[in-house]
């Protein structure tokens, strides 16, 4: 049956290309994406557009740098296995929804891609995906992680676990672990990351029947916050709560060892950085870490890709680079499964995609195109991401 | 070559209407950060009234949305106007950033905004809503520039006690130029969350507001296409540097600043400056000369009239009859700390009168002159002016709307408009407003802009100074400038002309030729104070002299009589009195060094 679909396929495609060659929107090698055999045997001839629009400047460069990096390194990779090959285009949104909306129609008009993955920053996405979506081109977010991506339309996709996937498992796990009853939480209510991530603690804590006995906000750039750890102290929590950019999680954590807060200290997603380690040192030991990337992970696909991109850019890849080549992967899952590198068929296989084994596990979409993998609290031990027992 | 032009044009519409927010208060000289407040503001006041249906079946959302919020923006405009718009300079920017960024904070902690996460609306702005946006808001500038607000508004940009004394309201022009800004930006808030579907606190910070002035400032903060030539450049630059494949990342963020840089060192007044300067777009779009049409061919119509007849004269204010009290002041003082530079001054000026207030360097008579014009409080005493009493609560410009114009000891023009221009502003007093009509393209404002042009062409013809019409008043020689300053506060038809020194700097010649203009005015009626260093020219054109010494007056009368006063010659030479002959060697001295009295 699946022969006849795919001939099916490729004559629509065929017939299509020839009515629609004159039309310059959807130019490009539409027809030519379809490809013979299915899955590893998948030969596509022409090489399938994957268009990135990441933030490679401006105040999210850091995060755009290393997505830029998984994702080259993934599509190098594919492109030496053969078969099927992509032509990535990266572009700049720095950090600017405008730049990021006139990309995205860009990559959804004159300069048509198959898939469009991105864009860095979630509040951008808000603001880019529904284009997408509206041209019909599937867009993969690799590192949007806020609520109501998803819901803009069923073409857009994301493999990054958002906050309220991540946090109830780190609070479970944090609370086994050091049996905790009463905590301070602590995040800077500004920003739409750290916000998020705060609801999804407030909600997971009330979950497993931690008391909050103070809940202490602050501002994304805040960096003095030894009147505010003084607060938290008073109460003696048994642990303190933050969600907060690593900008701010840095000060906070080397200021709350420095006024003898020993207890442990339980972070969202923007402690998860080797910068944490870095930067704070001695006093980052302790710190507890949900993350959507077991980096200690002893699986091959872990380690070669942490050992690949090594060689490649002479550093260690954070969760940000493997999200990024995740993100290739599926996409390649994608096109083999139904050997089109066609919009539609894309997302059309994309949303089947099940059980796929990433540098971040098994991974599934969830019914509503979000990301479904296991999620790993880790714990700072000697310097480094340990996997909290 | 520009991908998906539709976006790329729907952005440099939008952006250049928050530009053009900007462009509202730059034009009047206020360097304001707050706009990116307002727009957020407006923006988040129009998705909780935008409707999802028409209005009553026919209003469309968008237009219920931006209505409210132009209204949000120049409301919050206007409170925060009444006391900010008084700070200058980057005073105001402070004060207007850290409203903006109240405004942030307020609304990330809002639940209706959706805080820091933002809120996701409809889209309902693309390429038309956009143009017509910033085509309407583009006009409403063109048609601005050429009307009495908009002179009076490049007025206050030049010289804000200038502007004072040809009787603009400059508190309250600057209040209006504020509030504009305000409503376009509020437009602007409320377009650009409709076109990107998100409406995010956080979006509207610092740097979106200092994006905005620059954009601005390098389109050109003095001509109407201004901001949307620095609007096209910054949307193009990124397109451009994708259409010629430079790879994304540092390297196009420092071509960008690079071409920045080159925009702002060699054309300080933006690409408006080039523009206007290259075409002759200058006249129709100048901040303050009238539109092209209303130029005549030849700046001095009176001169090529070819049979049609000159426009209706403005109706002049009535004149006070001759002998009706202009002026009275009694025991006036004023004291600058232990120093006192008048005391107990009483003065009187009748209508018809020259008047000439002489005396030696520090003797009081400019500070005389300011108590006059209601620049400086005075200490003590009583002052009243063509009926207005002076006193603390009564500002300069209503002072020169009763009726008093005056020229400065040192020359006060508006350097960068043109010399027709600066007698452009002198009809404040007398001319209508024009904008609204200006807008509608009405047969009548044409008339009366004729008139007004009429009236300011007359006065220059007066001084001689008709054929420098377009010359820019900072490139006249001094004697000109002071030649000018005398035409433009004439432009006013005042009642009382105070002239500070108006023959500084002049050759004999010269005095002579302003001396005849000087006994014209008064035929016309028109009451003269004359303060004057040239004593010689003050007996010959004065019918009363006031002789000043040390805040005192030491003499008063006809000036044959005061020349021979005993005080009068000891006050300018130092010793008891040896005559008239004497005095008149000492003042042909203080001509032949012209300006070095000053």
């Amino acid at each position: 049956m699946r022969w006849f679909r795919t001939a099916a396929v490729a004559a629509a495609a065929v017939t299509l290309a020839a009515c629609t060659s004159a039309d310059e929107t959807s130019a490009g090698p539409e027809g030519e994406l379809v490809g013979s055999g299915t899955g590893d045997e998948c030969t596509i001839d022409s090489p399938v557009p994957v268009g990135a629009v990441l933030s490679l400047t401006g105040a999210a460069a850091s995060y755009g740098e290393t997505q830029r990096n998984g994702l080259e390194l993934a599509v190098d990779q594919l492109n030496e296995a053969g078969g099927v090959t992509y032509e990535l285009t990266v572009e700049d949104d720095q950090t600017d929804p405008k730049q990021g909306i006139t990309v995205f129609e860009q990559f959804t008009g004159s300069d048509p891609q198959s898939v469009i993955i991105g864009p860095t920053l979630s509040n951008t996405a808000k603001q880019t995906d529904p284009i997408a979506h509206e041209a019909g081109t599937p867009v993969l977010g690799i590192s949007n992680t806020a609520e109501g991506i998803t819901e803009i339309g069923n073409y857009v996709f994301r493999d990054s676990l958002t906050e309220s996937a991540v946090i109830p498992e780190t609070v479970a796990a944090a609370t086994e672990a050091y049996g905790l009853q009463d905590v301070v939480v602590m995040y800077s209510n500004d920003d739409a990351f750290t916000e998020s991530g705060y609801e999804a603690f407030a909600a997971a804590l009330d979950e497993v029947g931690v008391e909050v006995s103070e809940t202490i906000t602050f501002s994304k750039s805040d960096t003095e916050f030894r009147a505010l750890l003084e607060q938290a102290a008073s109460s003696d929590p048994d642990a303190l709560v933050v969600s907060a950019l690593i900008e701010a999680a840095v000060p906070l954590v080397t200021q709350a060892r420095e006024a003898g807060m020993q207890m442990p200290i339980i972070g969202g997603n923007g402690f998860n950085s080797p910068q944490l380690m870095a930067d704070a040192g001695d006093a980052a030991e302790g710190v507890v870490v949900g993350a959507a990337w077991n980096s200690t992970a002893d699986d091959p696909l872990t380690t070669e890709f942490i050992q690949s991109y090594e060689d490649e850019y002479g550093a260690q890849p954070d969760q940000f680079a493997a999200q990024a080549y995740a993100g290739m992967t599926l996409v390649d899952s994608a096109v083999r499964a139904g050997c089109s590198g066609e919009r539609e068929a894309i997302r059309e296989n994309l949303a089947g995609l099940s059980d796929v084994p990433t540098v971040l596990g098994e991974f599934s979409f969830t019914d509503g195109r979000d990301a479904e993998h296991p999620a790993v609290v880790q714990v700072v031990e000697d310097g480094s991401f340990a996997v909290l027992e | 070559m520009f991908a998906d032009s539709s976006t790329t044009f729907t952005l440099i519409a939008l952006t250049g209407v928050f530009a053009y927010s900007f462009y509202a208060v730059l034009v009047a000289g206020q360097l304001s950060l707050g706009q990116a407040g307002f727009a957020s503001l407006a923006a988040f006041a129009s998705t909780q009234a935008v409707p999802d249906e028409p209005m009553f079946g026919v209003v469309p959302p968008l237009a219920v949305g931006i209505v409210v919020g132009m209204v949000t923006g120049a409301f919050a405009a206007f409170v925060l106007g009444l006391p900010v718009t008084r700070l200058r300079g980057v005073f105001l920017a402070i004060a207007t950033l850290g409203f903006a960024e109240m405004i942030r904070i307020v609304l990330i902690n809002q639940s209706w905004t959706g805080g820091a996460q933002g809120l996701s609306v409809p889209k309902l702005v693309g390429p038309p809503e956009a143009w017509i946006a910033v085509g309407v808001i583009g006009f409403w500038f063109l048609r601005q520039g050429g009307s009495k607000l908009g002179r009076a508004l490049a007025a206050i940009r030049e010289d804000e006690l200038a502007a004072k004394a040809m009787g603009i309201d400059v508190t309250r022009y600057r209040l209006a130029a504020f509030v504009t800004a305000g409503a376009v930006a509020g437009l602007f808030g409320v377009l650009w969350v409709h076109f990107s579907r998100f409406a995010d606190p956080n979006e509207f910070s610092f740097a979106f507001a200092v994006d905005g002035l620059v954009t601005t400032v390098v389109g050109g903060s003095t001509f109407f296409l201004g901001p949307l030539l620095g609007s096209g450049f910054f949307t193009a630059v990124p397109e451009l540097q994708r259409a010629v494949g430079i790879e994304a990342g540092w390297l196009r963020p420092f071509i960008a600043g690079v071409l920045l840089l080159v925009v702002v060192l060699f054309l300080p007044d933006g690409f408006g400056g080039l523009v206007s300067k290259l075409g002759r777009l200058r006249r129709w779009g100048g901040p303050v000369l009238a539109r092209g049409s209303l130029v005549p061919r030849s700046p001095m119509p009176d001169r090529t009239m070819d049979g049609t007849s000159p426009p209706p004269a403005l109706p002049a204010p009535k004149l006070p009859p001759p002998g009706d009290e202009v002026v009275r002041m009694s025991g006036v003082s004023k004291d600058y700390g232990g120093v006192h530079a008048v005391r107990d001054v009483d003065l009187e000026i009748r209508g018809g009168e020259i008047l000439g207030l002489i005396g030696p360097n520090g003797a009081g008579k400019t500070t005389l002159v300011n108590i006059l014009t209601g620049m400086t409080e005075p200490s003590a005493g009583e002052v009243r002016v063509l009926g207005v009493r002076l006193g603390g609560s009564v500002p300069a410009h209503r002072v020169a709307l009763a009726g008093v114009s005056r020229t400065f000891q040192h020359s006060k023009l508006f350097e960068r408009l043109s010399v027709l221009d600066n007698v452009l502003v002198g009809t404040h007093r007398v001319a209508p407003s024009t904008l609204l009509r200006r807008m509608l393209f009405l047969p009548s404002a044409r008339r009366t802009e004729r008139q007004v042009l009429a009236s300011a062409l007359a006065r220059l013809e007066r001084v001689g100074l008709a054929e420098r019409a377009t010359t820019p008043a900072g490139d006249l020689a001094y004697g000109d400038q002071r030649r000018l300053e005398i035409a433009r506060a004439l432009a006013a038809q005042p009642s009382l002309l105070v002239l500070d020194e108006p023959a500084a700097g002049m050759n004999h010649v010269e005095a002579a030729e302003l001396s005849e203009l000087i006994r014209t005015l008064a035929d016309d009626g028109i009451t003269v104070l004359l303060i004057e260093h040239n004593v010689r020219m003050v007996l010959d054109t004065c019918t009363r002299v006031v002789v000043l010494d040390f805040g005192e007056v030491i003499a008063s009368g006809e000036p044959d009589v005061v020349a021979r006063d005993p005080h009068v010659v000891e006050a300018y030479l130092g010793t008891a009195a040896e005559g008239e002959a004497e005095l008149a060697v000492e003042t042909s001295a203080h001509e032949a060094d012209g300006s070095g009295e000053q």
